[in-house]
Protein backbone atom coordinates (compact mmCIF):
# COMPACT_ATOMS: atom_id res chain seq x y z
CA UNK A 1 0.00 0.00 0.00
CA UNK A 2 0.97 3.57 -0.71
CA UNK A 3 3.29 5.32 2.02
CA UNK A 4 4.56 9.22 1.88
CA UNK A 5 7.51 9.59 4.41
CA UNK A 6 8.87 12.95 4.89
CA UNK A 7 12.62 12.59 5.35
CA UNK A 8 14.04 15.71 7.19
CA UNK A 9 17.05 16.34 4.04
CA UNK A 10 14.57 15.21 1.31
CA UNK A 11 11.61 16.03 1.69
CA UNK A 12 8.32 13.99 0.87
CA UNK A 13 9.58 11.07 -1.03
CA UNK A 14 7.74 7.24 -1.33
CA UNK A 15 7.86 5.00 0.92
CA UNK A 16 9.68 2.08 -1.08
CA UNK A 17 12.48 4.69 -0.74
CA UNK A 18 12.87 4.19 3.18
CA UNK A 19 13.34 1.20 5.55
CA UNK A 20 10.54 0.97 8.51
CA UNK A 21 13.06 1.24 12.07
CA UNK A 22 11.44 -0.27 14.57
CA UNK A 23 8.85 1.68 16.86
CA UNK A 24 10.35 4.27 19.16
CA UNK A 25 11.50 2.76 21.96
CA UNK A 26 13.48 5.26 23.70
CA UNK A 27 17.27 4.86 24.84
CA UNK A 28 19.21 1.39 24.76
CA UNK A 29 18.78 0.39 28.34
CA UNK A 30 22.21 1.15 30.59
CA UNK A 31 24.26 -2.23 30.68
CA UNK A 32 24.44 -1.99 34.33
CA UNK A 33 22.31 -4.14 36.17
CA UNK A 34 20.37 -5.04 32.88
CA UNK A 35 18.17 -7.88 33.58
CA UNK A 36 16.73 -10.23 30.33
CA UNK A 37 13.36 -9.19 30.81
CA UNK A 38 14.55 -5.52 30.19
CA UNK A 39 16.75 -6.49 27.79
CA UNK A 40 14.01 -8.66 26.02
CA UNK A 41 11.64 -5.57 26.43
CA UNK A 42 14.26 -3.53 24.15
CA UNK A 43 15.31 -5.75 21.71
CA UNK A 44 12.11 -7.48 20.81
CA UNK A 45 8.56 -6.29 22.52
CA UNK A 46 6.01 -4.00 20.62
CA UNK A 47 2.97 -1.74 21.71
CA UNK A 48 1.40 -3.08 18.28
CA UNK A 49 -0.32 -0.04 17.97
CA UNK A 50 -3.70 0.24 15.65
CA UNK A 51 -3.38 4.26 15.36
CA UNK A 52 -0.63 7.00 15.80
CA UNK A 53 2.71 5.59 17.26
CA UNK A 54 6.38 7.12 17.00
CA UNK A 55 8.66 5.20 14.74
CA UNK A 56 12.18 5.43 13.09
CA UNK A 57 12.93 5.40 9.70
CA UNK A 58 15.36 5.40 7.37
CA UNK A 59 16.34 7.06 3.64
CA UNK A 60 18.08 3.69 2.36
CA UNK A 61 17.82 4.86 -0.80
CA UNK A 62 17.93 8.70 -0.47
CA UNK A 63 20.14 10.24 1.63
CA UNK A 64 20.47 7.72 4.73
CA UNK A 65 19.42 9.89 7.19
CA UNK A 66 17.33 8.14 10.50
CA UNK A 67 14.84 10.14 11.70
CA UNK A 68 11.31 9.64 13.53
CA UNK A 69 7.92 10.11 12.21
CA UNK A 70 4.49 9.73 13.51
CA UNK A 71 2.30 7.42 11.68
CA UNK A 72 -1.57 6.16 12.07
CA UNK A 73 -0.98 2.93 11.50
CA UNK A 74 -4.71 2.11 10.03
CA UNK A 75 -4.51 5.04 7.49
CA UNK A 76 -1.00 4.77 6.68
CA UNK A 77 -0.53 8.51 6.66
CA UNK A 78 2.05 10.99 8.82
CA UNK A 79 0.64 12.89 11.58
CA UNK A 80 2.01 16.33 12.57
CA UNK A 81 1.66 15.89 16.61
CA UNK A 82 1.44 18.92 18.64
CA UNK A 83 3.13 20.19 21.02
CA UNK A 84 1.33 18.99 24.35
CA UNK A 85 0.72 15.33 22.47
CA UNK A 86 4.12 15.06 21.71
CA UNK A 87 5.09 14.82 25.12
CA UNK A 88 1.91 12.61 25.66
CA UNK A 89 3.05 10.38 22.94
CA UNK A 90 6.82 10.84 24.74
CA UNK A 91 5.74 8.66 27.47
CA UNK B 1 -35.26 -16.13 -1.65
CA UNK B 2 -38.42 -17.04 -0.61
CA UNK B 3 -37.36 -18.21 2.70
CA UNK B 4 -35.94 -16.35 5.69
CA UNK B 5 -32.41 -17.76 6.16
CA UNK B 6 -31.48 -17.98 9.17
CA UNK B 7 -27.55 -18.67 10.39
CA UNK B 8 -26.17 -21.84 11.28
CA UNK B 9 -24.87 -20.93 14.54
CA UNK B 10 -28.14 -19.28 15.50
CA UNK B 11 -29.74 -16.52 15.94
CA UNK B 12 -28.72 -13.20 17.04
CA UNK B 13 -28.58 -13.90 21.75
CA UNK B 14 -28.89 -11.67 24.21
CA UNK B 15 -25.19 -11.33 25.89
CA UNK B 16 -25.87 -12.96 29.54
CA UNK B 17 -24.03 -11.32 32.20
CA UNK B 18 -21.92 -13.86 32.94
CA UNK B 19 -20.11 -16.87 31.14
CA UNK B 20 -17.73 -19.70 32.43
CA UNK B 21 -15.53 -18.72 29.23
CA UNK B 22 -15.20 -15.44 27.11
CA UNK B 23 -13.71 -15.49 24.01
CA UNK B 24 -12.22 -12.70 22.25
CA UNK B 25 -12.05 -13.02 18.75
CA UNK B 26 -14.32 -14.57 16.28
CA UNK B 27 -12.07 -16.16 13.82
CA UNK B 28 -10.63 -19.74 13.05
CA UNK B 29 -8.48 -20.02 16.26
CA UNK B 30 -11.58 -19.12 18.38
CA UNK B 31 -14.34 -21.29 17.22
CA UNK B 32 -11.92 -24.13 17.16
CA UNK B 33 -11.09 -23.69 20.96
CA UNK B 34 -14.93 -22.69 21.59
CA UNK B 35 -16.09 -26.12 19.82
CA UNK B 36 -13.50 -28.14 21.85
CA UNK B 37 -14.32 -26.81 24.63
CA UNK B 38 -17.97 -28.20 24.52
CA UNK B 39 -17.14 -31.14 22.48
CA UNK B 40 -14.37 -32.76 24.79
CA UNK B 41 -14.74 -30.74 27.90
CA UNK B 42 -18.56 -30.47 28.42
CA UNK B 43 -17.65 -26.56 28.93
CA UNK B 44 -20.48 -25.02 27.14
CA UNK B 45 -21.32 -21.63 28.60
CA UNK B 46 -18.81 -19.96 26.23
CA UNK B 47 -19.48 -16.47 24.69
CA UNK B 48 -17.49 -16.28 21.23
CA UNK B 49 -17.24 -11.98 20.71
CA UNK B 50 -16.04 -10.61 17.27
CA UNK B 51 -16.43 -7.26 16.50
CA UNK B 52 -17.54 -7.76 12.62
CA UNK B 53 -19.14 -11.04 11.51
CA UNK B 54 -17.23 -14.52 11.89
CA UNK B 55 -14.84 -15.00 8.94
CA UNK B 56 -14.29 -11.47 8.96
CA UNK B 57 -10.55 -11.53 9.60
CA UNK B 58 -7.29 -13.78 8.63
CA UNK B 59 -9.90 -16.62 8.76
CA UNK B 60 -11.34 -15.53 5.19
CA UNK B 61 -8.73 -13.87 3.87
CA UNK B 62 -5.93 -16.75 3.77
CA UNK B 63 -5.27 -18.47 0.32
CA UNK B 64 -6.76 -21.99 2.29
CA UNK B 65 -3.22 -23.78 1.93
CA UNK B 66 -2.50 -26.36 4.88
CA UNK B 67 0.77 -28.13 5.52
CA UNK B 68 3.24 -29.58 7.90
CA UNK B 69 6.54 -29.13 6.83
CA UNK B 70 7.81 -26.77 9.20
CA UNK B 71 11.75 -26.90 10.38
CA UNK B 72 11.36 -27.23 14.18
CA UNK B 73 10.80 -30.28 16.50
CA UNK B 74 7.86 -28.53 17.98
CA UNK B 75 5.81 -26.89 15.09
CA UNK B 76 5.90 -29.81 13.07
CA UNK B 77 3.98 -32.45 15.34
CA UNK B 78 1.36 -29.39 15.97
CA UNK B 79 0.63 -29.00 12.18
CA UNK B 80 0.78 -32.44 11.42
CA UNK B 81 -1.98 -32.79 14.30
CA UNK B 82 -3.71 -30.30 12.42
CA UNK B 83 -3.27 -31.69 9.13
CA UNK B 84 -4.90 -35.25 10.25
CA UNK B 85 -7.90 -33.74 11.74
CA UNK B 86 -9.71 -31.85 8.60
CA UNK B 87 -10.89 -35.43 7.63
CA UNK B 88 -11.76 -36.11 11.16
CA UNK B 89 -13.48 -32.79 11.59
CA UNK B 90 -15.17 -33.38 8.37
CA UNK B 91 -17.24 -36.19 9.95
CA UNK B 92 -17.78 -34.44 13.37
CA UNK B 93 -18.84 -31.45 11.84
CA UNK B 94 -20.82 -33.22 9.28
CA UNK B 95 -20.24 -30.26 7.07
CA UNK B 96 -18.23 -30.74 4.07
CA UNK B 97 -14.30 -29.04 4.46
CA UNK B 98 -13.64 -29.92 1.32
CA UNK B 99 -9.76 -31.15 2.42
CA UNK B 100 -8.02 -31.34 -1.03
CA UNK B 101 -4.41 -33.27 -0.36
CA UNK B 102 -2.50 -32.61 -3.50
CA UNK B 103 0.45 -32.17 -1.59
CA UNK B 104 3.15 -28.92 -1.52
CA UNK B 105 5.82 -28.35 -3.78
CA UNK B 106 8.60 -26.11 -2.21
CA UNK B 107 10.62 -24.71 -5.11
CA UNK B 108 14.53 -24.12 -4.26
CA UNK B 109 16.81 -21.86 -6.22
CA UNK B 110 19.97 -22.48 -4.84
CA UNK B 111 22.38 -25.48 -3.36
CA UNK B 112 21.68 -23.69 -0.10
CA UNK B 113 18.13 -23.80 -0.16
CA UNK B 114 18.41 -27.45 -1.08
CA UNK B 115 20.30 -28.05 1.56
CA UNK B 116 18.15 -26.17 4.30
CA UNK B 117 15.66 -28.50 2.50
CA UNK B 118 17.23 -31.65 3.51
CA UNK B 119 17.33 -30.59 7.40
CA UNK B 120 14.08 -30.03 7.08
CA UNK B 121 12.85 -33.05 5.32
CA UNK B 122 14.79 -35.30 8.08
CA UNK B 123 12.49 -33.29 11.15
CA UNK B 124 9.81 -34.25 9.43
CA UNK B 125 10.21 -37.48 8.41
CA UNK B 126 11.32 -38.16 12.04
CA UNK B 127 7.96 -36.96 12.99
CA UNK B 128 6.25 -39.05 10.71
CA UNK B 129 5.33 -37.04 8.15
CA UNK B 130 6.00 -37.42 4.45
CA UNK B 131 8.39 -35.31 2.56
CA UNK B 132 10.94 -35.78 0.20
CA UNK B 133 13.82 -34.02 -1.91
CA UNK B 134 13.50 -34.22 -5.44
CA UNK B 135 15.46 -32.66 -8.72
CA UNK B 136 14.21 -30.38 -11.39
CA UNK B 137 13.37 -32.99 -14.17
CA UNK B 138 10.94 -34.76 -11.32
CA UNK B 139 9.55 -31.58 -10.29
CA UNK B 140 9.08 -30.59 -13.94
CA UNK B 141 7.04 -34.34 -14.44
CA UNK B 142 5.08 -33.70 -11.94
CA UNK B 143 4.29 -30.20 -12.60
CA UNK B 144 4.50 -29.81 -16.45
CA UNK B 145 3.72 -26.20 -16.00
CA UNK B 146 6.77 -25.56 -14.45
CA UNK B 147 9.68 -23.89 -16.22
CA UNK B 148 13.05 -25.14 -14.62
CA UNK B 149 15.24 -24.31 -17.49
CA UNK B 150 18.53 -21.80 -16.48
CA UNK B 151 17.81 -18.70 -17.64
CA UNK B 152 15.30 -17.23 -15.30
CA UNK B 153 16.38 -15.02 -12.32
CA UNK B 154 16.08 -18.06 -10.00
CA UNK B 155 16.61 -20.95 -11.77
CA UNK B 156 15.30 -24.18 -10.38
CA UNK B 157 17.54 -26.43 -8.64
CA UNK B 158 14.79 -28.79 -6.47
CA UNK B 159 12.17 -29.33 -4.59
CA UNK B 160 10.71 -30.19 -1.06
CA UNK B 161 7.41 -32.42 -2.35
CA UNK B 162 5.14 -32.70 0.49
CA UNK B 163 2.10 -34.95 -0.30
CA UNK B 164 -0.16 -34.45 2.72
CA UNK B 165 -0.36 -30.97 2.17
CA UNK B 166 -3.36 -29.34 0.57
CA UNK B 167 -6.26 -27.14 0.64
CA UNK B 168 -8.70 -26.80 2.86
CA UNK B 169 -12.18 -24.50 1.97
CA UNK B 170 -11.75 -21.57 4.67
CA UNK B 171 -15.23 -20.95 4.87
CA UNK B 172 -16.27 -24.12 5.08
CA UNK B 173 -13.93 -24.40 8.49
CA UNK B 174 -15.26 -21.34 9.50
CA UNK B 175 -19.17 -22.34 9.42
CA UNK B 176 -18.57 -25.65 9.75
CA UNK B 177 -17.24 -24.62 13.67
CA UNK B 178 -19.47 -22.01 14.54
CA UNK B 179 -22.24 -24.37 13.77
CA UNK B 180 -20.49 -27.23 15.68
CA UNK B 181 -20.05 -25.33 18.36
CA UNK B 182 -23.23 -23.11 18.70
CA UNK B 183 -25.28 -26.68 18.49
CA UNK B 184 -23.30 -27.47 21.82
CA UNK B 185 -24.15 -24.49 23.27
CA UNK B 186 -21.75 -22.02 22.86
CA UNK B 187 -23.09 -18.38 22.01
CA UNK B 188 -21.55 -16.63 18.66
CA UNK B 189 -21.90 -13.14 19.36
CA UNK B 190 -21.02 -10.71 16.24
CA UNK B 191 -21.09 -7.37 16.20
CA UNK B 192 -19.98 -7.25 19.55
CA UNK B 193 -16.72 -5.53 19.93
CA UNK B 194 -14.78 -6.37 23.59
CA UNK B 195 -13.34 -3.44 25.10
CA UNK B 196 -11.50 -3.97 28.42
CA UNK B 197 -10.69 -6.70 30.80
CA UNK B 198 -11.57 -6.36 34.07
CA UNK B 199 -9.33 -7.83 36.80
CA UNK B 200 -9.09 -8.20 40.66
CA UNK B 201 -6.39 -9.88 42.77
CA UNK B 202 -4.67 -10.66 39.96
CA UNK B 203 -7.73 -12.51 38.46
CA UNK B 204 -10.03 -12.52 35.44
CA UNK B 205 -13.36 -10.84 36.87
CA UNK B 206 -14.92 -9.80 33.44
CA UNK B 207 -15.01 -8.12 30.61
CA UNK B 208 -16.10 -4.95 28.84
CA UNK B 209 -18.10 -5.18 25.60
CA UNK B 210 -19.94 -3.26 23.49
CA UNK B 211 -23.02 -4.50 24.68
CA UNK B 212 -22.09 -4.53 28.09
CA UNK B 213 -20.18 -5.90 30.95
CA UNK B 214 -20.06 -9.87 31.43
CA UNK B 215 -18.40 -11.44 34.09
CA UNK B 216 -16.40 -15.08 33.80
CA UNK B 217 -13.55 -16.70 35.13
CA UNK B 218 -11.33 -17.24 31.90
CA UNK B 219 -10.81 -15.18 28.91
CA UNK B 220 -8.94 -15.78 25.64
CA UNK B 221 -7.80 -13.34 23.33
CA UNK B 222 -7.38 -15.29 20.41
CA UNK B 223 -8.16 -12.50 17.52
CA UNK B 224 -5.68 -12.72 14.73
CA UNK B 225 -4.26 -9.56 13.86
CA UNK B 226 -5.45 -7.78 16.41
CA UNK B 227 -4.44 -9.56 19.39
CA UNK B 228 -1.35 -7.65 20.31
CA UNK B 229 -2.79 -4.33 20.55
CA UNK B 230 -5.70 -5.59 22.34
CA UNK B 231 -3.68 -7.43 24.93
CA UNK B 232 -1.30 -4.58 25.63
CA UNK B 233 -4.43 -1.91 25.42
CA UNK B 234 -6.40 -4.10 27.79
CA UNK B 235 -3.72 -5.54 30.26
CA UNK B 236 -0.50 -3.47 29.04
CA UNK B 237 1.14 -6.92 28.37
CA UNK B 238 3.91 -6.28 25.66
CA UNK B 239 4.15 -8.36 23.07
CA UNK B 240 7.15 -9.46 20.51
CA UNK B 241 4.94 -8.85 16.98
CA UNK B 242 4.52 -6.91 14.24
CA UNK B 243 1.25 -6.57 12.55
CA UNK B 244 1.88 -6.22 8.57
CA UNK B 245 -0.94 -6.24 5.98
CA UNK B 246 -0.25 -9.65 3.82
CA UNK B 247 -1.90 -9.86 0.25
CA UNK B 248 -3.34 -12.30 -2.09
CA UNK B 249 -5.18 -12.45 -5.27
CA UNK B 250 -6.74 -14.58 -8.00
CA UNK B 251 -6.64 -14.92 -11.48
CA UNK B 252 -9.46 -15.29 -14.09
CA UNK B 253 -10.51 -19.38 -13.90
CA UNK B 254 -8.62 -21.57 -16.32
CA UNK B 255 -8.63 -25.17 -17.32
CA UNK B 256 -6.80 -27.05 -14.97
CA UNK B 257 -2.92 -26.83 -15.26
CA UNK B 258 -1.68 -27.09 -11.47
CA UNK B 259 -2.56 -30.11 -9.39
CA UNK B 260 -0.54 -29.02 -6.54
CA UNK B 261 0.31 -26.16 -4.14
CA UNK B 262 3.73 -24.61 -5.72
CA UNK B 263 5.67 -22.23 -3.49
CA UNK B 264 8.95 -20.25 -3.73
CA UNK B 265 11.32 -18.72 -1.25
CA UNK B 266 13.02 -16.91 -4.00
CA UNK B 267 10.22 -15.42 -5.85
CA UNK B 268 8.10 -14.32 -2.75
CA UNK B 269 4.98 -16.46 -4.53
CA UNK B 270 2.58 -19.36 -3.96
CA UNK B 271 0.21 -20.45 -6.47
CA UNK B 272 -2.17 -23.13 -6.50
CA UNK B 273 -5.49 -23.31 -8.61
CA UNK B 274 -8.73 -23.77 -6.91
CA UNK B 275 -11.57 -25.81 -7.74
CA UNK B 276 -13.31 -23.09 -9.26
CA UNK B 277 -10.30 -22.57 -11.77
CA UNK B 278 -8.83 -19.56 -10.44
CA UNK B 279 -4.86 -19.47 -9.81
CA UNK B 280 -4.75 -18.26 -6.13
CA UNK B 281 -1.62 -16.62 -5.18
CA UNK B 282 -0.04 -14.71 -2.95
CA UNK B 283 2.92 -14.37 -0.30
CA UNK B 284 4.11 -10.61 -0.23
CA UNK B 285 3.98 -9.09 3.06
CA UNK B 286 4.08 -4.99 3.46
CA UNK B 287 7.54 -4.06 4.49
CA UNK B 288 6.14 -1.71 7.30
CA UNK B 289 3.65 -2.38 10.14
CA UNK B 290 0.43 -1.23 9.53
CA UNK B 291 -3.39 -2.59 9.84
CA UNK B 292 -4.54 -1.33 6.88
CA UNK B 293 -4.81 -4.24 4.89
CA UNK B 294 -5.13 -1.81 1.47
CA UNK B 295 -4.10 -3.77 -1.56
CA UNK B 296 -1.26 -2.37 -4.06
CA UNK B 297 -0.63 -2.49 -7.81
CA UNK B 298 3.52 -2.80 -6.38
CA UNK B 299 2.37 -6.55 -5.91
CA UNK B 300 0.58 -7.35 -8.75
CA UNK B 301 3.30 -6.47 -10.68
CA UNK B 302 5.64 -8.59 -8.19
CA UNK B 303 3.04 -11.42 -8.70
CA UNK B 304 3.11 -11.15 -12.42
CA UNK B 305 6.64 -11.29 -13.02
CA UNK B 306 7.15 -14.25 -10.12
CA UNK B 307 4.58 -16.26 -12.01
CA UNK B 308 5.71 -15.75 -15.56
CA UNK B 309 8.79 -16.55 -14.72
CA UNK B 310 8.36 -20.02 -13.08
CA UNK B 311 5.17 -20.63 -14.44
CA UNK B 312 5.35 -18.92 -18.05
CA UNK B 313 2.27 -20.51 -19.25
CA UNK B 314 0.37 -17.88 -17.04
CA UNK B 315 1.75 -15.33 -18.84
CA UNK B 316 -1.51 -13.03 -20.15
CA UNK B 317 -3.84 -14.04 -17.51
CA UNK B 318 -5.62 -11.29 -15.40
CA UNK B 319 -6.00 -10.76 -12.02
CA UNK B 320 -9.64 -10.85 -11.01
CA UNK B 321 -9.60 -9.83 -7.49
CA UNK B 322 -6.89 -8.75 -5.18
CA UNK B 323 -7.48 -8.57 -1.22
CA UNK B 324 -5.02 -8.07 1.87
CA UNK B 325 -5.24 -9.35 5.48
CA UNK B 326 -3.19 -9.21 8.77
CA UNK B 327 -0.05 -11.12 9.78
CA UNK B 328 0.97 -10.67 13.19
CA UNK B 329 5.20 -11.87 13.09
CA UNK B 330 6.72 -12.94 15.50
CA UNK B 331 10.54 -12.71 15.60
CA UNK B 332 11.46 -16.46 15.18
CA UNK B 333 8.38 -17.04 13.40
CA UNK B 334 6.80 -19.06 15.94
CA UNK B 335 3.25 -18.02 17.75
CA UNK B 336 2.35 -17.08 21.18
CA UNK B 337 0.02 -19.72 23.14
CA UNK B 338 0.49 -18.89 27.33
CA UNK B 339 -2.22 -18.74 29.62
CA UNK B 340 -2.60 -18.14 33.60
CA UNK B 341 1.25 -16.92 33.68
CA UNK B 342 0.83 -13.36 33.12
CA UNK B 343 -3.00 -13.25 35.24
CA UNK B 344 -4.93 -16.07 36.17
CA UNK B 345 -7.75 -17.03 34.03
CA UNK B 346 -5.83 -15.30 31.21
CA UNK B 347 -5.37 -17.52 27.70
CA UNK B 348 -3.72 -15.85 24.85
CA UNK B 349 -3.18 -17.63 21.20
CA UNK B 350 -1.24 -15.25 19.03
CA UNK B 351 1.62 -14.64 16.97
CA UNK B 352 0.57 -17.00 14.10
CA UNK B 353 1.94 -14.74 11.11
CA UNK B 354 0.71 -16.16 8.16
CA UNK B 355 0.20 -19.91 9.33
CA UNK B 356 -2.81 -19.24 11.70
CA UNK B 357 -5.01 -21.48 9.39
CA UNK B 358 -3.01 -24.42 8.98
CA UNK B 359 -3.26 -24.98 12.71
CA UNK B 360 -6.17 -24.10 14.00
CA UNK B 361 -7.65 -27.24 14.44
CA UNK B 362 -5.50 -28.81 16.38
CA UNK B 363 -4.65 -25.45 18.58
CA UNK B 364 -7.91 -25.38 19.28
CA UNK B 365 -8.18 -29.04 20.46
CA UNK B 366 -5.12 -28.16 22.73
CA UNK B 367 -6.11 -24.69 23.81
CA UNK B 368 -9.59 -26.35 24.97
CA UNK B 369 -7.68 -28.56 27.57
CA UNK B 370 -5.61 -26.02 28.11
CA UNK B 371 -8.22 -23.84 29.55
CA UNK B 372 -10.27 -26.82 30.72
CA UNK B 373 -7.54 -28.00 33.03
CA UNK B 374 -5.45 -25.09 33.65
CA UNK B 375 -2.25 -27.09 32.92
CA UNK B 376 -0.52 -26.47 30.10
CA UNK B 377 -0.35 -29.75 27.16
CA UNK B 378 3.32 -30.81 26.92
CA UNK B 379 2.59 -30.24 23.10
CA UNK B 380 1.94 -26.45 23.45
CA UNK B 381 4.56 -25.75 26.63
CA UNK B 382 7.29 -24.41 24.32
CA UNK B 383 5.03 -21.42 22.86
CA UNK B 384 4.92 -20.17 25.91
CA UNK B 385 5.60 -16.07 26.22
CA UNK B 386 8.81 -16.60 28.55
CA UNK B 387 11.15 -17.88 25.25
CA UNK B 388 11.70 -14.43 24.52
CA UNK B 389 13.07 -13.51 27.79
CA UNK B 390 14.63 -16.54 28.43
CA UNK B 391 15.98 -16.52 24.85
CA UNK B 392 15.26 -19.44 23.68
CA UNK B 393 13.68 -18.63 20.42
CA UNK B 394 12.60 -21.23 18.35
CA UNK B 395 14.35 -21.90 15.13
CA UNK B 396 11.82 -21.80 12.64
CA UNK B 397 13.96 -19.16 10.92
CA UNK B 398 17.14 -19.80 10.84
CA UNK B 399 17.95 -15.64 10.99
CA UNK B 400 15.78 -13.53 13.67
CA UNK B 401 13.70 -11.67 11.65
CA UNK B 402 13.30 -8.44 13.43
CA UNK B 403 11.31 -5.71 12.22
CA UNK B 404 14.24 -3.27 13.45
CA UNK B 405 17.29 -0.84 12.52
CA UNK B 406 19.03 -4.42 12.73
CA UNK B 407 17.88 -5.53 9.33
Amino acid sequence: MALIITCPVCGKRNGYEFKFGGEEKGPRPDETDLTPKAWCDYVHMNHCVAGVQKEWWCHKDGCGSWFTIYRDTTTNLERQVQKADHQEAEK
Amino acid sequence: MFFKRKPMWGKKKKLKSSYDVVIIGGGLHSLATAYFLAKDHGITDVAVLEKNYIGFGGAGRNTAIVRANQRTQYNVPLYKEALDLWPILTKDLDYNLMFNNCGNLNLMHSEAAMTAARMTIATAQFHGVESHLIDAKQAKEMVPALNISEDITFPIHGAMFHPPGGVVRHDAVVWGLARGAAKRGVEIHQETEALGIGIQNGKVTSVTTSRGTINCKQVLISAGGYSASLIHGMLGIKLPISVLTIQAMVTQPVKPLLNHVVSSGAYHAYANQTLKGEIATGAHMDPWPNYTTLTTAHYIKHQAEALSEFLPCLRGLRFMRIWGGLADMTPDMAPIMDGNNQIEGFFMDCGWGYFGFKSCSAVGKYMSEFMAKNECPDILKPFALKRYEEHRLMGETAVVVNYTPDN
